[in-house]
């Protein structure tokens, strides 16, 4: 084990370390257990400073959007089988990043007001670059582009193929569904079996970034069709497709 | 009868099994404390909003992340608040005006709607840290709202870093001890 990080527990609690100094003690604390009940018996008196400050009340509208966001997200979340990895914190944030990266891809170029669009945190904007290098090293997209009454919109099923990003579909100008109905992503086996791999409801803005709970190899086409319910077998109409496992993985621009 | 009011810990649990009434209740408990929190690292209210709505959203998504073992969910919950707001303010400017000492503690626009209970819990904060030395004091709220590291207070503050280190050190067992007393 590596020396114990007593002397920088009292920083750590106060986020008073560089990041660098921070992820040493935290990866320290993971490990050890007297150093890890002192920095949880700091972090706690830590906690008790937000009662010093004046106490202020955030906009009444905050509440709604942080409920909306969270219910988004759940819908999103909801899966018809298990999930062969954890759909974690780390997982759904790279999510958010890669996200960035295929807006430049379905954007065909690097469109900084599309960044600003995507409903994600600044700090993951910061990491963009790192995110494009992961995606440079064997990432692979397919577009899939709208019919009839959604003429005009698309979807851009992106697969990182990397360690920590998980797929997702990148969708462009979606209109409003009826209530009562969500969009649905297959895949598609070759021998037609349709697995259901996300369901969601617009969100309104541009750009919506959608993550799938499955490994996207092994199907050969994905579809989004327009159901009545989150479960069960495909019954609504397709709105947009693609083949997938014939498609040339094209290079990042 | 269901319990009016669920402990903490059972928010987390219910978080953690994608409860969204369970993000609205940590939200009305904790929801004002965090964008105080934010507003006073970052002095701006478009920010510290932005702040708690991603911080409790990262909540939402990482509960099942949360370990008891490194603290109690209030101070897992801050946590995230204070290192997002502190994340911002750090790639917002290199230089940080040193927050004014003893008015900045001061009441002055407290909301007077706040409960009794809490209006306690604030005095017996304030009361520990105002029992500080003045220099412990400092150098823990230069640390803690004004995001700088013990490095950086290092060279602020004209002492070597182990002074600034001894400086925390003592400054938070003390309070410690009077949050103790008074638990
Ligand atoms: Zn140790």
């Amino acid at each position: 084990m590596n020396e114990h990080v007593i002397d920088d527990l009292d920083a750590y609690a106060l986020g008073a370390l560089t990041e660098t100094d921070a992820e040493r003690v935290a990866a320290h604390i993971a490990e050890c257990s007297p150093c890890r009940a002192e920095a949880a018996a700091l972090a706690e008196v830590v906690s008790t400073l937000p009662d010093a400050v004046p106490s202020r009340e955030p906009s009444a509208a905050l509440r709604d959007r942080l409920l909306a966001a969270a219910r988004a997200g759940a819908v999103v979340g909801r899966r018809p089988s298990p999930v062969p990895w954890s759909l974690g914190r780390v997982r759904l944030s790279r999510v958010g990043l890669a996200a960035l990266v295929a807006a430049v891809v379905v954007l065909g170029a690097v469109d900084l007001d599309a960044y600003r669009r995507l409903d994600t945190a600044a700090s993951e904007r910061n990491d963009l670059y790192a995110t494009l290098e992961g995606l440079r090293q064997g990432g692979r997209w397919w577009y899939m582009a709208g019919k009839d009454a959604f003429a005009g919109a698309g979807g851009t099923l992106v697969d990182p193929r990397a360690d920590g990003y998980a797929p997702f579909v990148l969708f462009h100008d979606l209109p409003p569904v009826a209530s009562g109905k969500v969009l649905t992503v297959w895949l598609v086996s070759p021998d037609s079996t349709w697995a259901r791999a996300a369901s969601f409801h617009p969100n309104g803005r541009d750009l919506q970034a959608v993550p799938i709970t499955m490994e996207v190899s092994g199907f050969d086409r994905c579809a989004v069709t327009l159901e009545d319910s989150s479960w069960g077998a495909r019954s609504g109409q397709v709105v947009m497709e693609s083949r997938i496992a014939t498609a040339p993985t094209p290079a990042v621009p | 009868m269901p319990d009016p009011q669920p402990s903490d810990d059972a928010l987390l649990r219910s978080l953690a099994e994608r409860d969204l009434g369970a993000l609205a209740a940590l939200y009305d408990r904790y929801g004002r404390l965090a964008y105080s929190l934010a507003y006073r690292i970052l002095g701006e209210s478009e920010s510290a909003e932005d702040v708690v709505q991603d911080a409790f959203l990262s909540a939402w998504r990482g509960a099942t992340g949360y370990r008891r073992e490194r603290g109690n969910p209030r101070a897992w919950l801050l946590s995230i608040v204070h290192h997002r707001a502190v994340d911002i303010l750090r790639r917002k400017t290199t230089f940080r005006p040193a927050p004014l000492e003893a008015a900045e503690l001061q009441p002055g626009d407290e909301d007077t709607a706040v409960s009794a209970e809490r209006n306690v819990e604030h005095k017996t904060v304030r009361d520990a840290l105002e029992g500080l030395p003045p220099a412990q004091r400092r150098t823990i709220e230069l640390a803690y709202f004004g995001g700088y590291t013990h490095v950086e207070l290092s060279e602020l503050m004209g002492v070597p870093l182990g002074t600034v280190k001894g400086r925390m050190r003592i400054g938070l067992q003390k309070m410690r001890r009077v949050l103790e007393r008074t638990r």
